[in-house]
C-alpha cells in the first residue's frame, strides 16, 4: 500500500509540474480556458502539530492543537464514498479520479488524487462540485447538491487511492481571538475579498466569492487548501490565526456591525455615491421643485 | 417727569404706528443709518423658478458642514501617534491605531450622537458636491454665466475645486484603509510631476510615504484654510447675486430691465428658511438611516495593507476611472521618466476639464460675437450648440466616473474584469461623440415643437344633461405664477382699510399684513 | 426704466389696499392650509421632543436621527408652505438698475488710477523700481520656509529601501519565514528584519515571496539565482501608483493590483500584461540559507514603486 503511495506521489508529481508548466503559460487569456489545476503540494500537512493520533497501522488519524483539529474521515465511510463518487464525479474525473487528459471534450478534469480529503470535502460541501457549468472557467459556490456527510464519504473514498493531506478541519472559535483575526483578514485576505468580505471580479472571468455566511470549516479549508485560483496559506499562518481569521468571517464579515443604518451592501463609495446623488440631491430637487414656481 | 396724562395707550401712541419694533429699529438707524438699506433689502425680489433652488441645496448643505463639523472637531485627534484601542468594537480591540483613527472609533461608538453627526457631515459633503454640478450645470445650460455674470462662474468654479479638495481631505482624516489607500495614490501622483515631483512630495509629506505629518496637515487644510477660503468666496458669490439681482426666465411681464418674483422678507426668507430646514432634515435622514464610511470596519491604514473594490468618493470618481483605463504610457529616456499614465488621467485631464470651465464665458463670448448684458435666461433647447457642447462634456466625465467601478460592475453582471476595461476605453470615447448629435437633434426638435417644455393645464371635459360636451381648462395649479395679475412692485405702506368690527386696541385702525 | 441714480432707491408704491389681490394668499382655501401647516408643526415639535428623550437615553443613532429629521423636515415643510400658499403671493417687481456709471465717472476713475498712479512710476522710476525690487525678493524668500522647511530634500531616498545583503525575510508578524512554510501556490508579504513594524519601513519595503513550483525558477536572464525552489520575491508596490499588490491568483500565475487593475505575469519577472501600469515590479535578488530561511541577496537592483523625474 505504502510503496503504491510513494510510487503515485511521485509519478503525479512530475506529471503535474510538466503539464501545469506550459498551462499556466497559456491560461493568462480569457473565457473558457482550461486551467491548470496544481496537483503537486509540497509542505501542506502536519506543521508543527501539537496533537497527532495515529491508529493500530500508524496511519495518522487526526492532527492538530487547541485551535483546529484535521480529522481524517472514517474509513468506514470509503464504499459510500466510493459509489457516490461514481455517480457524481466518475464522469468528468475518471473511474479512478485521475482526471481526464488533455485534448477531452471541454479540457482538462483534474485529477483528484492526492489532494487530501479537505480539498474534496470543501468542493463538494461548498456546492462547487460537482459542477453546474463544466465549461465556466470558475465554478461557483452554490447550494450544494450533496450533503455534509455524502462530501465526507466521497473524501474518504478518494483519499483512500492516495492518502493526503490537510484532512477536515473542525475549528475552535472559542479560542480565537478576533481582533487579530481582523488584522490577518485585512493583510492577507482584504486584496481580493474586500475589507467588507463581499467579494469581487479578478482577472479573466475569475471571482473572488463572498465570505458570507460560510460555515467555520469551509473557511479553515480554503484556506489551507487554496482552492481555485486562491493562494494556499500552509506553513505561513499558523493554527491558531487560521482560527482567529475563521472566527472573524464567521462573526463580524458575516454579520457587520452596522450601528450606521444600511449597510449598503458593504460596496462603499460606489453605493454611497448613488444613495446621495439621488436620494440626497434627487429628494432635494424635487422638494425644490414644490418650493418654487414652475413656468407657464 | 411723567406726563399726568401719560396712559399704556398714549405711551404705546407716542411709539409710532409700528410700535417698539419700529421704535428699535430707530435706533438702529440713528447709529447705523440702516433704514433706507434695510428697507432695500428687504424689498429685494427673487425670481423663484424651482431651478434656482439649486444652488441653495449646495448654500445650506454648507451650512450642515460647518455645523456638524464643528461638533466632530472638538473630539477628532489630528494625530498619527500611535494608541491601542481599547473601545467596544472587538474587532479592533488591542490593536495598534493612530490617534486619528482612535478617535474617529470612539467618535462613532462611544460619543453621545457622534456617529449621527459624523454620518452628516459624510452625506452632507456627497450632498454639497453633487448640488454645486447640478446648480452649475443649470447656470451653464441656462446661460446665467454671461455678462455681467462671469466673476460668479468664476468664483463658483473656484467653489467646486474647493468642495472636491476639501472633501478629499476630509474623508482620509480617520487614516482608515481605504482613505489611506487614496493618500497613497495622491502621494504617488504628486511625485509623477515632471522635475519637481518628488520635492513637493517629500515636502507635503514631511518626507516620503506615510511619514507622520500628513494627517496633521490635512487636517489644518480641511477644518481651517479651505473652510475660510469657501466660506469667503460664498459671501463673494452671494453678494455679487445680490448686488446683480438673480436672472430670470423669460415671460410674460418679464423683461431685461426689471426682476420679476417674490420679496425677500417674509416670502423669500419663509421659503428659503424652511429649505435650509429641508437640506437639514433629508440630511438628518440620510444620517440615520443610512450608514456612510464605515472606518470601523475598514480597520488601521497600513502601508502594507489593501482592500479591492475601493474606490474614492463619487466625485473624485472621475480621476479613479480615467486611472484604471488609460493606457501605460510612460516617457522614459536621458535618465528621467516621465509617466504620462499617471499625469494625463490625474493632473492633465482636470486641467483641461477645470481650464474649460474657467475659460467658457470668454469662450463664448468669442464665439458668439455676444458682450451685450444678459439678466434673461436662455431656455437650454434654444442654445442647441452650446447645450449639447454641456452634455458631450458631462457624458465623457460620467463615462470616466461609471469606469472607476469597473470590477463592481464585472462582478455585479457576473462579466469578465478585462472586457469591461476594455469595453469603458471604448465607451469613453463614443457615448461622448454620440450624446453630441443626439443633444443638439433633440435641441432643435424642441425649438420647432410649440410650447415644448412648458407645464400643460389639463381640459376638464364634462357633459351636460342634453349630453353636450363642455370642455374647459383645469384651475390653475396655486403655486403657478398668476400671469393674470401684472407684477407689481411692493408697496411701501398696506393701507389701512375701515375699522371694522374687531378692533380690538382701539386704536381705530387695522393695519393688515400678512 | 433705467435710471443711473447713485442711490438706488426703489420705485415703489406707496400705499396699496389691504384687499389687493397681489396681497392675498395663494391657496384657494387657507384655512385648510393653515391647519395642514399646524399638523405639520406639531408633528415637527412632537419629534423634536423625542430628539431629547432620544438623547438622554441614549437610544441608537437611527431613532436620534430619524427624530431629527422628523422634526427639522416638517418644521421645514410647514414654512414653506406657509411662505408658498398663506403669504402675499404677488407677484411683485423691481426695476434693476444699469450698472455702468457715466461715462464722466468713469474717465475720472481712469484718470485717477493712470494720471496719479502712473504719473507716481514715471517721475520715479528708480523708487518704484527699487520697491518692487525688494517685495519681489522678500515674496521670494517667503516662499522657502513655507515650502522648504515642511519637509527634507528627498535626496537618493527614492532610489533604495531597507533590504540588504542578508536580510531575513519575515512576516507582518516578525517571524522569519522558512522555505518550508511556503506550499506551492503560497503568498505572503515580508519585510527586512526590524522593519515591519515602523509604517515607512511597511510601506517601501514590502515585498511578497509566491512560490510557484519545488524546482529552482528563473524569471528572466540575468535572475537564475533569484528564484530558489520556486520562490519568487517582488516588490509589493505597484508600479503605477504604489497600491499594495496583494492579489496573486496562483492558477492565472498573476499579481492584480486592486487599486487599478494593473495586471503582472510571475513568470517574467512580472511583467505587466494588461492595465495601466508601465513597468514590471522589481525583483528581490533572494537566497535559502543554510537553516532554510529566506534572505536577501542584496538590495533591489531598481527603484520600487511609481515612477518619478529622476528614476531613469
Amino acid at each position: 500500500m505504502i510503496p503504491t503511495l510513494l510510487k503515485r506521489s511521485v509519478l503525479l508529481s512530475i506529471l503535474g509540474v510538466v503539464s501545469a508548466g506550459p498551462l499556466v503559460l497559456f491560461a493568462q487569456s480569457a473565457d473558457a480556458v482550461k486551467q491548470p489545476y496544481q496537483t503537486e503540494r509540497a509542505n501542506s500537512g502536519t506543521p508543527n502539530s501539537d496533537v497527532v493520533k495515529k491508529d493500530a497501522n500508524g496511519v495518522v488519524t487526526s492532527y492538530g492543537n487547541s485551535s483546529i483539529m484535521y480529522n481524517a474521515p472514517s474509513p468506514s465511510l470509503i464504499n459510500l464514498g466510493r459509489a457516490l463518487y461514481m455517480q457524481n464525479c466518475a464522469s468528468c474525473h475518471g473511474n479512478e479520479a485521475n482526471g481526464v487528459p488533455e485534448g477531452g471534450s471541454s479540457g482538462a478534469y483534474p485529477a483528484l488524487v492526492g489532494l487530501g480529503p479537505a480539498t474534496i470535502n470543501f468542493w463538494i460541501s461548498s456546492g462547487r462540485m460537482p459542477a453546474a457549468n463544466p465549461r465556466q472557467v470558475q465554478a461557483m459556490r452554490q447550494k450544494p447538491r450533496l450533503s455534509d456527510a455524502q462530501s465526507v464519504a466521497i473524501a474518504a473514498w478518494v483519499n483512500s487511492l492516495a492518502p493526503s493531506y490537510p484532512y477536515i478541519p473542525t475549528p475552535n472559535l472559542a479560542t480565537a481571538n478576533v481582533s487579530n483575526g481582523a488584522a490577518l483578514f485585512a493583510l492577507n485576505c482584504a486584496a481580493c475579498h474586500t475589507i467588507e468580505g463581499i467579494g469581487d471580479a479578478l482577472a479573466s472571468n475569475t471571482y473572488a466569492p463572498s465570505l458570507h455566511n460560510i460555515p467555520a470549516y469551509q473557511v479553515v479549508e480554503a484556506i489551507r487548501i487554496g482552492p481555485g485560483n486562491m493562494p494556499r496559506f500552509t506553513g505561513n499562518l499558523s493554527d491558531a490565526q487560521v482560527n482567529d481569521i475563521t472566527k472573524f468571517v464567521t462573526t463580524y464579515i458575516s454579520h457587520p456591525q452596522n450601528p450606521g443604518g444600511l449597510g449598503l451592501g458593504g460596496l462603499g463609495p460606489v453605493a454611497e455615491g448613488f444613495v446621495g446623488l439621488a436620494l440626497g440631491v434627487g429628494v432635494l430637487a424635487i422638494f425644490g421643485f414644490w418650493v418654487g414656481e414652475r413656468e407657464e | 417727569m411723567t406726563d399726568v396724562l401719560e396712559t399704556k395707550r398714549s405711551k404705546k401712541l407716542a411709539k409710532g404706528p409700528f410700535g417698539s419694533v419700529g421704535h428699535a429699529l430707530n435706533e438702529l438707524d440713528d447709529r447705523l443709518g440702516t433704514a433706507k438699506g434695510g428697507r432695500t433689502f428687504l424689498d429685494k425680489i427673487f425670481p423663484d423658478h424651482w431651478s434656482f433652488m439649486l444652488g441653495e441645496i449646495a448654500l445650506y448643505s454648507f451650512v450642515i458642514l460647518l455645523v456638524t463639523g464643528i461638533f466632530l472637531a472638538l473630539y477628532y485627534i489630528p494625530s498619527t501617534a500611535i494608541v491601542t484601542y481599547k473601545g467596544e468594537y472587538l474587532p479592533l480591540y488591542g490593536q495598534k491605531v493612530t490617534e486619528a483613527f482612535a478617535s474617529t472609533v470612539d467618535l462613532s461608538f462611544a460619543v453621545r450622537g457622534g456617529l449621527l453627526m459624523r454620518q452628516m457631515h459624510h452625506w452632507a459633503c456627497d450632498i454639497f458636491v453633487g448640488a454645486i454640478v447640478v446648480h452649475m450645470a443649470r447656470v451653464f445650460f441656462t446661460g446665467a454665466f454671461r455678462k455681467p455674470r462671469e466673476l460668479n462662474w468664476t468664483i463658483g468654479t473656484t467653489l467646486l475645486t474647493l468642495a472636491i479638495v476639501n472633501g478629499f481631505l476630509g474623508y482620509s482624516l480617520p487614516d482608515d484603509l481605504v482613505s489611506g489607500t487614496g493618500i497613497r495614490i495622491a502621494y504617488s501622483i504628486i511625485l509623477s510631476i515632471p522635475v519637481v515631483g518628488s520635492y513637493i512630495g517629500f515636502w507635503v509629506f514631511g518626507g516620503n510615504f506615510p511619514g507622520t505629518m500628513v494627517i496633521p496637515r490635512f487636517f489644518v487644510l480641511h477644518e481651517f484654510i479651505v473652510p475660510l477660503l469657501i466660506l469667503g468666496l460664498v459671501g463673494a458669490h452671494l453678494a455679487l447675486l445680490v448686488r446683480q439681482k438673480h436672472t430670470q426666465f423669460p415671460g410674460p411681464g418679464k423683461t431685461e430691465e426689471n426682476v420679476v418674483g417674490t420679496p425677500m422678507f417674509p416670502v423669500f426668507m419663509a421659503k428659503t428658511t424652511g429649505f435650509l430646514l429641508l437640506v437639514a432634515g433629508v440630511t438628518a435622514l440620510l444620517g440615520a438611516f443610512a450608514q456612510i464610511n464605515p472606518i470601523w470596519q475598514f480597520g488601521q491604514y497600513h502601508a502594507a495593507n489593501i482592500s479591492y473594490a475601493v474606490q474614492p468618493d463619487w466625485y473624485m470618481g472621475f480621476l479613479d476611472g480615467a486611472l484604471r483605463i488609460w493606457p501605460s504610457w510612460t516617457f522614459h529616456s536621458f535618465g528621467h521618466t516621465i509617466a504620462f499614465n499617471i499625469l494625463i488621467p490625474s493632473v492633465i485631464l482636470p486641467g483641461i476639464v477645470f481650464g474649460i470651465a474657467y475659460a467658457w464665458p470668454a469662450v463664448e463670448r468669442k464665439l458668439t460675437g455676444d458682450n451685450a448684458i444678459h439678466h434673461l435666461l436662455d431656455r437650454p433647447s434654444d442654445r442647441a450648440v452650446r447645450t449639447s457642447l454641456g452634455v458631450t462634456l458631462l457624458a465623457y466625465l460620467m463615462m470616466l466616473f461609471i469606469a472607476s467601478s469597473t470590477d463592481v460592475i464585472a462582478n455585479f453582471f457576473h462579466v469578465s474584469l478585462d472586457a469591461v476595461l476594455w469595453a469603458m476605453r471604448i465607451l469613453v470615447v463614443v457615448v461622448p461623440l454620440i450624446a453630441y448629435p443626439m443633444t443638439y437633434k433633440i435641441c432643435k426638435e424642441m425649438q420647432n415643437f410649440k410650447g415644448a417644455g412648458k407645464r400643460k393645464t389639463t381640459n376638464v371635459v364634462s357633459r351636460t344633461t342634453e349630453g353636450e360636451y363642455v370642455s374647459a381648462a383645469s384651475p390653475r395649479y396655486v403655486d403657478d405664477i398668476p400671469a393674470h395679475l401684472a407684477p407689481i412692485p411692493v408697496p411701501t405702506y398696506i393701507e389701512e382699510v375701515q375699522a371694522p368690527a374687531n378692533d380690538a386696541d382701539g386704536n381705530g385702525t387695522r393695519v393688515v399684513d400678512r | 426704466m433705467s435710471s443711473g441714480t447713485e442711490n438706488h432707491t426703489p420705485v415703489s408704491l406707496r400705499g396699496l389696499s389691504a384687499d389687493d389681490p397681489h396681497l392675498q394668499p395663494a391657496a384657494r382655501n387657507p384655512e385648510r392650509v393653515e391647519k395642514v401647516i399646524v399638523f405639520n408643526f406639531v408633528l415637527g415639535i412632537f419629534f423634536g421632543l423625542l430628539f431629547i428623550v432620544a438623547y438622554i437615553q441614549n437610544w441608537q443613532p437611527w431613532i436620534l436621527g430619524g427624530a431629527m429629521a422628523g422634526c427639522l423636515t416638517l418644521l421645514g415643510i410647514g414654512l414653506i408652505a406657509w411662505g408658498k400658499y398663506l403669504m402675499p403671493r404677488g407677484p411683485f417687481v423691481e426695476e434693476r438698475h444699469e450698472f455702468r456709471n457715466t461715462d464722466e465717472d468713469r474717465s475720472a476713475f481712469a484718470a485717477a488710477i493712470v494720471q496719479r498712479g502712473g504719473g507716481l512710476v514715471k517721475r520715479r522710476k528708480l523708487l518704484t523700481g527699487l520697491f518692487a525690487g525688494g517685495m519681489g525678493v522678500f515674496s521670494l524668500g517667503a516662499v522657502f520656509p513655507l515650502l522648504r522647511s515642511l519637509g527634507p530634500m528627498p535626496k537618493g531616498t527614492l532610489f533604495h529601501t531597507d533590504w540588504r545583503k542578508d536580510s531575513y525575510a519575515v512576516d507582518i508578524t516578525g517571524r522569519r519565514v522558512l522555505v518550508g512554510d511556503l506550499a506551492v501556490g503560497a503568498i505572503v508579504t515580508v519585510f527586512p528584519e526590524g522593519e515591519q513594524d515602523t509604517e515607512n519601513g511597511q510601506a517601501v519595503d514590502q515585498t511578497v515571496l509566491i512560490r510557484i513550483s519545488n524546482q529552482d525558477f528563473t524569471t528572466m536572464k540575468g535572475r537564475e539565482t533569484w528564484g530558489p525552489q520556486g520562490i519568487l520575491a517582488y516588490s509589493k508596490l505597484c508600479t503605477h501608483l504604489g497600491c499594495p499588490v496583494g492579489l496573486y491568483e496562483q492558477q492565472l500565475q498573476l499579481l492584480v493590483c486592486p487599486c487599478h487593475q494593473s495586471m503582472f505575469d510571475v513568470n517574467n519577472g512580472a511583467v505587466p500584461q494588461f492595465g495601466p501600469a508601465p513597468r514590471p515590479l522589481p525583483q528581490l535578488p533572494i537566497y535559502i540559507d543554510a537553516d532554510g530561511y529566506i534572505r536577501a541577496q542584496s538590495d533591489y537592483r531598481e527603484p520600487v514603486g511609481p515612477g518619478f523625474w529622476e528614476r531613469a
